[in-house]
């Protein structure tokens, strides 16, 4: 009996996109962000306390880039993803998390930011958070 | 390798005729750039579809190197 072929990098990516509502590629991780543009992206997401998954690009950057490029005619990190679409990277999402319309996507009420906010004690307690995604090569 | 300010924005205007483009340098090293595109041609485009023109008018300067980073914000003029 035949082995059953390694899935390509750009199957798992897909499997990934499909299987996590919010998917963020980024570099480095949630808690130890690479790049300020990734870190600009997890302070946004992390403001509406969704879950979501994250996936380091670091360990195969190149590779990624390909694959996003095929997949998503987008080839820089981080890159969000929500319900299996390129939402944008980090310009965009800070520009919809102004204009108001990131938590429509993100299918979140808009969270309270202003200084009178009735909300001001925010919960201290974590959003269920996924551990960052490993690929392995 | 750094990149000029003007460099950006020409090869932005060459690839998108009768744009509006300001190209400024966010950190001092020329290689964290921000670019504001105003161009006819992203009237009706989603602003994933505004930012693949403007990649792509300058990816020849991504792969080599040359911009590190690249900040841009776009709009269709009114």
């Amino acid at each position: 009996m035949t082995e059953p072929t390694e899935p390509s990098l750009k199957d798992k990516v897909e499997e990934l996109i499909r299987d996590n509502r919010i998917l963020l590629f980024m570099k480095g991780t949630p808690e130890q962000p690479q790049c300020g543009f990734s870190m600009r992206v997890v302070n946004t997401l992390e403001s509406y306390g969704v879950e979501y998954a994250a996936l380091d690009v670091l360990p195969a950057l190149q590779p990624l880039r390909e694959v996003t490029a095929e997949l998503s005619d987008w080839q820089t990190f981080p890159q969000l993803y929500v319900n299996g679409e390129l939402v944008g990277g980090a310009d965009i999402v800070n520009e919809m998390d102004e204009s108001g319309e990131l938590a429509g996507v993100l299918g979140v009420e808009q969270p309270e930011r202003s200084a009178q906010s009735a909300k001001q004690e925010l919960q201290a307690d974590d959003p269920q958070q996924s551990p960052p995604i490993q690929i392995e090569r | 390798m750094a990149i000029s300010n003007d460099e950006v924005r020409l090869m932005i205007e060459a690839s998108l005729p009768g744009a509006q483009v300001e190209v400024v340098d966010e950190t001092g090293t020329q290689d964290h750039l921000h670019a504001t595109v105003k161009a006819p041609q992203f009237d009706g485009l989603s602003r994933i579809e505004q930012h693949k023109l403007v990649k792509k008018a300058v990816q020849t300067r991504f792969d080599d190197g040359s911009i590190h980073a690249l900040s841009i914000k776009t709009s269709a003029p009114e």
